[in-house]
């Protein structure tokens, strides 16, 4: 037993001519919530489908839950794939038992946990109703509860939060921290930060089919500089301000919008003490998890279209 | 029990609880009932249109009255052995009036000949030219000149007996492998060609993600499979538990009797005396095992195919070919079975998709039964590979997964 739940090596896969996921490596530690964040397209459940060997991948290697292959342990995983999917005939109670009973668990047994899921998250009208009788969003939630009904070691979450209400999703991340409590490892995906970022122990970014970051979520963040809101009490001569603030401060109402360093925060304490314009505002933050996603989406893809543009040049030239 | 078979075990109870419990399933199981309707309706008619014609139909003889009571009696000696009864018979005292071609066109009754003139030189007029009513009346004429040159015989007074356990002859055996083939061909037919739409479902509304996650995809396909069996066994079983009641409280309704004088007399008592060369017992639990064969073979090949199908309008458009397949192989055993031992029976008990039906006929005409055990295994070997190739073909073409099958396709650049 080695300390990582999900181990994926250069997990590449062609569809056609397209390189839809490009030597994707991924390491989820055991016990946590791992988030894989990337953009539309970007080939995150392709990577999951892989990584789970529903699809093979073209290169590369998949092992889960200390070495095993994908397809050896199925029993222990729990799986909510992208495309939901149920037989619309069936009740929900019917439904998450079926979904236990592929993955081992007893029928009765089934039935009796679905119950008990359904009263928890608050879907007790509907445990003896068809699915097709069921909003969406309902319909979804059972099948997220027919995912973890066999209390599985790793439950592999794709896109859980799209097309749930904010009180569902609420619902949906206090049960995602109870399975982890239970001692399960988490890995979803979403293009949401802020579930991943209040959420995820660690997260990767796939973007244009290659994974472009792997880390905490303050690691992400701190690949910004922290941001300044600086508000001076003695309004005066902005150019007077300005002169004493980083070069590149931004003016917006009263307030001095600036980026700094790290270990910049002790010396512009001191250089607006200095100035004697005063303080009745001020926040150094980190920016959010949201804008260290964009920045590296949009390095990538800048990246991208300068290969493009390189590319037209010399087809021009040529 | 294995992983494997629980799994398969809980696709194929999903797939068969889905079927049955359904209002269509009612009218699917109920479905033959029409068919039956329809045959009884259409017998009766038919029936009652000959029962209405017969009745109407005679040949006539035009003669002396000295040989009016000499015809009557040799016509009910002949009578007797003639394989299909002829017409009955009208005679006429002859005179000057009785011309033979007025009566044949008679209007009111079918007349099919008349012979009239002298016995040893008659004229026989016919309806259609070499019939058998006019060759019949040529006969009566030959046995009253017969029976007037050799005077009063004693009658003859035969002593019958029959064979009583002397085998059934190798037509009737022949004829009840035929049987078989025909019964499995048709129930196979009508049950195997749904598993064609069987994975359009799980397509349809992406469950097969979810299973093909959980469980591995022979499992599915071996349980879908399963679960239609399943469906196909209630469905005989309903039939047949129909009928056997039916045949119960007809017999309780039956005088005793009756029942004797129709079992005496009845075609039906010398088929079912008639004893396939593997007994009955055995000739009807193979029977039903190489119908469940067969139906495993051929539904796991529409399964396979239907699953490559995209959209219900190409699965519409497979039935066609499957349907002729399944009729192709009807034939070929069709004639194996009227040809046991040839080179063409040989091939239709080895070629797989056929070896259910032609080895069943093989049940009724010889009697070693390890060959049976064999032909099972074998038959099982090909489910298993046609489901094994099926999951294959289905993984990399629809699940996009693998290294692409389609070979004739360039291939990618490195």
């Amino acid at each position: 037993m080695n300390d990582f739940s999900v181990e994926a090596n250069g997990l590449t896969k062609y569809f056609g001519d397209y390189k839809a996921v490009d030597h994707v490596s991924l390491s989820v530690p055991a016990g946590s919530i791992y988030g894989v964040l990337g953009p539309n397209g970007a080939g995150k459940t392709t990577s999951l489908r892989m990584t789970l060997g529903i699809i093979d991948p073209d290169e590369g290697t998949s092992r889960l839950l200390g070495g095993h292959k994908p397809q050896s342990v199925r029993g222990r995983i729990g799986y909510l794939p992208e495309e939901r999917g149920l037989y619309p005939g069936m009740k929900a109670r019917e439904a998450i038992a079926f979904m236990g009973a592929l993955r081992g668990l007893d029928w009765s047994e089934g039935r009796r946990r679905a119950a008990t899921f359904m009263t928890e998250l608050g879907l007790e009208r509907v445990i003896d109703a068809k699915i097709r009788k069921m909003s969406k969003g309902m319909a979804q939630m059972v099948q997220l509860i027919g995912s973890i009904v066999h209390a599985p070691d790793l439950i592999v979450l794709d896109e859980p939060f799209s097309g749930l209400d904010p009180v569902n999703q609420e619902r949906l991340e206090t049960l995602v921290r109870r399975e982890q409590a239970r001692g399960a490892t988490i890995l979803f995906s979403t293009h949401v930060m802020a579930h991943a970022e209040r959420l995820c122990d660690r997260i990767a970014i796939i973007a244009r089919s290659a994974r472009r970051f792997e880390g905490t979520v303050d690691e992400a963040r701190a690949l910004l500089p922290m941001q300044v809101r600086y508000t001076p009490r003695d309004a005066g001569d902005p150019a007077a301000v300005a002169a004493t603030l980083p070069a590149g401060a931004e003016r917006r109402g009263d307030a001095w919008h600036f980026a700094i360093e790290d270990g910049g925060v002790e010396p512009l304490l001191a250089q607006i003490t200095a100035s004697g314009h005063g303080v009745t505002g001020l926040s150094i933050s980190r920016p959010a998890l949201h804008d260290a996603f964009v920045h590296i989406v949009r390095q990538v893809d800048a990246g991208f279209d300068a290969d493009a543009a390189e590319d037209a040049i010399e087809e021009a030239s040529a | 029990m294995t992983p494997f078979i629980r799994n398969m075990f809980v696709v194929a109870r999903r797939d068969f609880l889905a079927i049955v419990a359904t209002p269509t399933f009612l009218l699917f199981l109920l479905a033959p009932l029409f068919m039956v309707g329809m045959v009884l309706a259409g017998g009766m008619g038919a029936s009652q249109l000959a029962d209405s014609a017969r009745g109407k139909g005679r040949i006539v003889a035009v003669a002396d009255p000295a040989q009016i009571e000499a015809l009557r009696a040799a016509d009910t000696r002949l009578r007797a052995a003639m394989p299909r009864e002829p017409a009955l018979l009208e005679l006429r005292v002859a005179s000057p009036a009785a011309d033979p071609l007025a009566i044949a066109r008679e209007k009111g009754r079918d007349t099919y000949a008349v012979m009239s003139g002298p016995l040893d030189a008659p004229r026989i007029v016919e309806r259609e030219e070499g019939s058998g009513s006019g060759r019949y009346l040529a006969l009566l004429a030959g046995e009253v000149r017969r029976a007037e040159a050799a005077g009063d015989l004693p009658p003859v007074t035969p002593r019958f007996e029959s064979l009583a356990s002397g085998g059934t002859s190798i037509a009737v055996q022949q004829s009840l492998g035929f049987g078989a083939v025909f019964v499995i061909f048709l129930l196979t037919l009508l049950l195997a060609g749904q598993t064609v739409s069987s994975l359009a479902e799980e397509k349809g509304n992406k469950v097969i993600e979810i299973l093909a996650a959980a469980v591995p995809l022979e499992s599915v396909f071996l349980g879908k499979l399963l679960g239609f069996l399943g469906v196909a066994v209630l469905f005989i079983a309903f039939w047949m538990a129909l009928a056997f009641g039916g045949g119960l409280i007809a017999a309780t309704q039956m005088d005793p009797a009756a029942i004797a004088a129709a079992g005496k007399a009845g075609k039906a008592a010398t088929a079912l005396a008639a004893t396939p060369a593997t007994g009955w017992p055995f000739f009807l639990g193979i029977g039903f095992i190489y119908f469940v064969m067969a139906f495993l073979l051929l539904g796991a090949v529409f399964l396979g195919v239907g699953a490559q199908a995209a959209t219900v309008r190409e699965i519409q458009m497979l039935s066609l070919p499957i349907t002729i397949f399944q009729v192709g192989m009807f034939s070929l055993c069709a004639a194996a079975a009227s040809a046991p031992d040839s080179g063409l029976a040989r091939f239709a008990q080895i070629f797989p998709f056929s070896s259910p039906l032609a080895m069943a006929a093989r049940a009724a005409t010889d009697d070693s039964k390890a060959i049976h055990l064999l032909a099972l295994g074998w038959q099982a070997l090909w489910v298993a590979l046609v489901v094994w190739i099926s999951v294959r073909l289905f993984r990399s073409g629809v699940l996009g997964s693998g290294k692409s099958w389609r070979f004739w396709r360039r291939d990618r650049p490195a």
